[in-house]
């Protein structure tokens, strides 16, 4: 079965000869772009760079789908305001302002030149090279901050924190602009081809807010989001989602990522009972990052024998993950299918 | 006269339910009624904040909540300090705090902060993104007992392995906490870090384990020998 076949069969529930496996979020990891030559800045803001280390995922590391737009989930921010802090080869961009921290919430809009800002254009560029180089091959994700974590980082995260209990409206008029710029950064993503769109929410996550404000404040976004979709939805929450995965797969996703904080057994139950597929679970951290190939292996296969749907790391790669224990993914899954 | 009791539990009551306002006129009744305003803080607003503590660990109160009612405490607090000048009030110990170079992310470390303050320490909080030499100078500085370190990033993360043998030159038997989303009781051995825990609602027995367990290694002054 060629990747692309498999991966969305997967995603579509059907039967596939065997789990695929890849990263369903950042993989912007400095061994990758030294093995392709194409690192930061350029890996940032080039098209043929962007598309080159996304490539690099798939011949290099193994991953048998690629992402576009970019190694950070700051672009939709960038574009409504935040200031960024300057990347290096081993450091994302990251959010270093929040432009309505001081500022009314009432002067927040999404403007109609949204995907001409920041790096959209270059985006758009990189889905393309990519649909022309493996397009018929290999699925192609597009990716980017979900609406509360955007929210937050306009309004700063305590400020948009205190807000949830104090000033409820504030929040919702807040992810009201978010969701309908992240709506259109959706339309954007599947308009220039992408299989499906992976939103990473991590500020919502219950290591921050409670199960009850991710029902009131972004369940009703995540729904809205997942229903206007062109394709299907990916919906990543780093950190303990045991409480909110439910609510995760009642928004209409396709698909939910998370982290080995999470229970993966019981994650793939409630899911699979709803019609959704698990990508997960190994530690980006303290296994990817910090561990040896072996403990990589470890992970991985045990993530598989729990009936994972994708393997996949937990969160983003760290930048600095050793080569050696990236490739564990791939071995994994490719042993542990031999060995069926 | 409103008893004292009643009041102390009236404090502690507003502080959990985050309501300012209610802090504000248990505390100004409290001050009216001439009570010890050491036990007002200690009794009254702290022991709301460390019931606060539990129920974030217990994940009844998440970060909102917790961050609320701190600032509840702390409109209390205000109303006390004034006459609280000349009091005595002992510290549990001096903790320089921060989070690492190259990450901007404070909401973890002002938690830490929030239930350090609330347990007695005395905190000298550096901010975020603080260079590794910072953490060395403030140490020394203030003579502080532990280092809190917090990091959001696996990438910032790597500092800490690079700092804590700063700080450990700079002051030997100083004791060096560290948390963070990424960090683990696994990667806080392998930077030989003193301590670590996973949420802030734990930091208080922590730190005072770790001074404990310091203040036994080190090593005995040259007369005793």
């Amino acid at each position: 079965m060629r990747p692309k076949e498999r991966f969305l069969r997967r995603l579509s529930g059907q039967d596939v000869d065997m789990t695929p496996v890849g990263c369903t979020t950042a993989y912007g990891a400095v061994a990758l772009m030294r093995a392709c030559g194409c690192e930061r800045p350029l890996a940032d803001t080039d098209p043929a760079a962007m598309a080159g280390l996304a490539l690099a995922g798939h011949t290099v590391a193994g991953f048998e789908w690629v992402k576009a737009m970019g190694w950070d989930i700051t672009a939709v921010s960038q574009a409504l305001g935040c200031e960024l802090g300057a990347p290096q080869i081993d450091l994302q961009y990251f959010i270093a302002g929040h432009p309505f921290e001081q500022r009314s919430i009432d002067e927040l809009d999404c403007p109609d030149d949204l995907l001409s800002r920041g790096r959209f254009p270059a985006y758009r560029e990189q889905f393309r090279i990519l649909k022309e180089k493996v397009g018929d091959e290999l699925a192609i994700f597009g990716m980017s901050e979900g609406p509360f974590t955007c929210a937050a980082n306009l309004m700063g995260t305590s400020n948009m924190m205190r807000a949830t209990l104090k000033d409820p409206k504030t929040v919702e008029k807040a992810l009201e602009v978010t969701t309908a710029a992240l709506a259109r950064v959706i339309d954007f993503a599947f308009d220039c081809g992408a299989d499906y769109y992976c939103m990473a929410d991590p500020s919502s996550g219950s290591d921050l807010l409670s199960p009850r404000s991710w029902q009131k404040f972004v369940f009703p976004a995540m729904k809205r989001l997942a229903e206007a979709a062109k394709g299907p939805l990916v919906l990543h929450i780093c950190g303990n989602t045991d409480k909110i995965i439910p609510m995760m797969c009642d928004a209409g996703v396709a698909g939910i990522s998370i982290e080995e904080k999470a229970d993966l057994k019981t994650a793939i139950e409630v899911a699979h009972a709803k019609g959704v597929r698990v990508f997960g679970n190994v530690s980006a951290a303290s296994t990817l990052f910090m561990g040896t190939p072996q403990e990589c292996r470890a992970e991985a296969t045990a993530a598989l024998a729990a009936g994972v749907d994708f393997l996949a790391p937990g969160c983003g790669l760290a930048p600095n993950s050793p080569l050696p224990n990236i490739l564990e993914l791939r071995k994994a899954r490719d042993a542990y299918f031999k060995a069926q | 006269m409103p008893d004292i009791e009643e009041l102390l539990k009236a404090m502690h009551d507003e502080v959990v339910s985050f309501n300012e306002e209610g802090v504000r006129e248990a505390t100004a009744a409290f001050n009216a009624a001439e009570y010890d305003p050491l036990r007002g803080i200690l009794d009254g607003l702290a022991a709301g904040m460390n019931t606060v503590g539990r129920l974030f660990k217990d994940q009844e109160y998440f970060v909102p909540e917790v961050l609320l009612c701190a600032e509840a405490m702390n409109a209390g607090v205000e109303l006390l300090k004034p006459r609280m000048r000349g009091a005595e009030v002992k510290s549990e110990g001096t903790v320089v705090l921060g989070t690492v170079q190259g990450d901007v992310h404070d909401i973890g470390k002002n938690l830490v902060k929030m239930m350090l303050e609330v347990g007695g320490f005395t905190v000298h909080d550096l901010g975020a993104n603080v260079p590794h030499e910072r953490f060395v100078e403030e140490v020394l500085r203030t003579d502080a007992d532990l280092v809190g370190i917090s990091a959001m990033m696996t990438t910032t993360m790597m500092g800490m392995k690079t700092v804590i043998p700063m700080i450990k030159a700079g002051k030997p038997g100083v004791g060096v906490l560290v948390g963070g989303a990424p960090v683990t009781h696994q990667i806080a051995a392998m930077f030989k870090a003193d301590g670590y825990t996973q949420s802030a609602a734990d930091i208080v027995a922590e730190a005072k384990r770790v001074m404990a367990a310091t203040r036994r290694a080190a090593p005995a002054c040259c007369c005793q020998r």
